[in-house]
């Protein structure tokens, strides 16, 4: 049982973070149509700058803060920069140019803070654990459960109650009628970068205290993620927040009750689970959980 | 912006070459490709393999992506199926290389067309993140089967040319051959193996764009109910885009392997790779044959020149040479698709048209 609760928690906290991934390709993509490939090198870039931030000594939390608003920057930077030069060009050429993106992001990582691995630093003492019905877990995953439900919360706010995110709605439905609107579609862009960078250094942050620590390959975790997006649906927040959290739990479960049974198959078998899962979901459900069934017309 | 003259007749549409110059143009090419291995340095030989190699790989994407408009980020995977098929039926059964070649495409060709119904469904960014999935469940099966692929520790690849010797050896490809005054070593026999592959390859992928079948992939490509409509088979295009784009990866995949000598499963075969021929495609301008040819010969030779041009700068040139490659490569990739979506296609329709236009500005 208690074997059973702890898996369900770390699962909970590892869908937390692939939600706020996911969530973060979503926010681009429902802006623009743009599937953004440079997410995972964002997200990388977030645990570093926290982890040069607390090594100049700032205190904990407005480390935290910091990090987050240079990443967002950061985003809406490579926004201004790449992307707006590329608006009403094929959709195609533009997300093949995150790609490219993504790279020089990750060689400007590399050199900036070389191949070593570092630990992320927290204001506990990295294997506090808490104990809750019976069950010891970790307190940095409950700490990534924790930010993760109340960026998701804060967000979900923020599109529904604030003018910038009626403003995103507008943009996302229709960018031409919203321009016709008076809305600033540029600046929306911007926001919405802004905004996407802000998720990634929050999940790479708690994903370099608890699952791992933080290299330069971190980025990769961003391609663990794609599957919750998909299963959600490309276009639906909260079905890929959904999806996230059930993939992670589904994955920390795979990896403690199926991996053993396969023999050879099943070593690092979780790694892949979420994309056969995956697979399978899209042949019952081609547009995903809650993704936007398109109408047809010629 | 048109890629091509306007056509008037149904015989002007199934011309291969537009007009004489074209031909003359694609002679002269010929040369250059046949005297390069007696001019070119060890290391540009090798980069010309490799730029053959990605001519037959970025053609079958071309078709898949180009042509009938499916994204697959799963091209690593057909590849990788290419290479191992290659190297198994080497190390067990001393296939020669012109059986073991067709049969890495047909191993891959049969896994393309077990995808290609899940593209009857599923569109755009599905499709492509769907592949993506095929890319990590095909490297997982590779390392899940260690005592076929010998797992991470990768396995040699021997090129067999078939027949044996008179010790009952049999006859492996590396051995020189002597014409007269000239030698050909591994290295050149491979060079005119892969020019003539790599020439079938853009050949067949040129009369598949003119025939019945390649005109409905791209109906499908540009608007699928409406080709379907106007009586195309959306289904039966896909899957055969999917057929033809991995038996040409498979061979690529092959290729590569008998080029490498020894390969292993990550790195190379992982989605680094795919993107690599997406961005070839992208590079070359979406859509055509030259596209995927003038794309793969950028790409591939733009790394070695990226690392001697990296030397000429000063801050970039304290960086290692892998570093130099990579930063210089992706920020001029960017660069490039941020002035000319279309890409060399783009620019080389800028030129021809200025020189039409000339003295006047289109």
């Amino acid at each position: 049982m208690s074997t059973w609760l702890q898996l369900t928690v770390s699962g909970l906290s590892l869908g937390t973070i692939y939600a706020l991934i996911a969530l973060g390709f979503v926010v681009i993509y429902r802006a623009s149509a743009v599937f953004n490939f440079a997410h995972g090198e964002l997200l990388a870039f977030g645990a570093f700058a926290m982890i040069s931030l607390c090594g100049a000594g700032l205190p904990w939390g407005v480390a935290l803060a910091a990090a987050l608003v240079a990443t967002g920057l950061l985003a809406a930077a490579v926004e201004r920069l790449v992307l707006r030069p590329m608006i009403g060009r094929p959709v195609f050429v533009t997300i093949i140019v995150t790609i490219f993106v993504g790279s020089v992001l990750r060689s400007v990582i590399f050199i900036a803070w070389g191949p070593q691995t570092r630990g992320m630093p927290t204001p506990w003492d990295p294997l506090t654990t808490v104990d809750v019905a019976g069950a010891s877990l970790l307190m940095n995953s409950v700490a990534a459960l924790g930010a993760g439900a109340a960026a998701l919360a804060a967000f979900f706010l923020l599109v529904r109650r604030t003018k910038l995110g009626v403003a995103m709605r507008a943009t996302a439905s229709d960018q031409e009628t919203a321009l016709a609107l008076g809305i600033p579609v540029g600046r929306v862009f911007a926001a919405t970068w802004f905004l996407a960078g802000l998720f990634a250094a929050l999940a790479g942050i708690f994903l370099g205290m608890f699952p791992r620590n933080v290299d330069t390959n971190l980025g990769f975790v961003a391609l663990r993620a794609f599957p919750a997006v998909i299963v959600g649906g490309l276009d639906s927040a909260w079905g890929t927040v959904l999806a996230g959290v059930l993939l992670g739990v589904l994955e920390v479960l795979c990896q403690g009750y199926v991996n053993p049974y396969l023999g050879e198959f099943g070593r690092n078998f979780h790694a892949v689970f979420p994309y056969v899962v995956m697979i399978l979901f899209l042949i019952v459900k081609p547009h995903g959980l809650f993704g936007t069934r398109e109408v047809e017309r010629v | 912006m048109p890629t091509r003259p306007l056509v008037t007749r149904y015989e002007q549409d199934l011309r291969l070459f537009e007009d004489r110059w074209a031909q003359a143009g694609l002679a002269l090419w010929v040369l250059v490709a046949l005297a390069l291995p007696f001019v070119a340095s060890d290391r540009w030989l090798t980069t010309a393999n490799l730029a053959l190699i990605a001519v037959v790989g970025a053609v079958g994407l071309m078709i898949l992506t180009g042509f009938a408009g499916q994204i697959s980020l799963g091209h690593a995977a057909f590849l990788a199926l290419g290479a191992y098929t290659t190297a198994v039926l080497g190390e067990r059964l001393e296939l020669p290389f012109w059986l073991a070649m067709p049969c890495a495409g047909a191993v891959a060709a049969a896994v393309g067309l077990a995808v290609g119904p899940f593209a009857l469904r599923l569109r755009g960014l599905y499709l492509a993140i769907v592949t993506l999935g095929i890319l990590f469940l095909t490297s997982h099966l590779l390392h899940s089967l260690p005592e076929l692929t010998h797992g991470v520790s990768g396995m040699a690849v021997r090129m067999y040319a078939g027949g044996s010797d008179a010790a009952g050896e049999a006859l492996r490809f590396s051995t020189p051959w002597r014409l007269g005054p000239v030698t050909l070593g591994f290295d050149r026999k491979l060079y005119y193996l892969f020019l003539l592959l790599a020439a079938g390859a853009a050949w067949l992928g040129k009369n598949l764009a003119h025939s019945n079948s390649g005109r409905a992939m791209m109906a499908v490509r540009d608007q699928d109910l409406a080709a379907s409509v106007l009586g195309v088979h959306p289904a039966r295009s896909k899957v055969l885009a999917f057929g033809v784009s991995s038996f040409l990866t498979g061979v690529a995949g092959s290729m590569f392997a008998y080029q490498q000598q020894y390969i292993t499963i990550e790195p190379p075969f992982d989605l680094n790779l795919s993107v690599q021929y997406i961005a070839m495609i992208v590079l070359g301008g979406v859509g055509t044959i030259f596209g995927a040819v003038a794309g793969a010969l950028l790409f591939v030779c733009l790394a070695p020149l990226m690392e001697t041009v990296g030397g000429w700068i000063p801050f970039v040139a304290d960086l290692s040479s892998h570093q130099r490659s990579t930063l210089l490569f992706a920020v001029g990739v960017c660069v490039l698709l941020v002035v000319e979506p279309l890409g060399l296609l783009g620019l080389w329709l800028r030129v021809k048209r200025t020189f039409a236009a000339w003295p006047f500005r289109y």
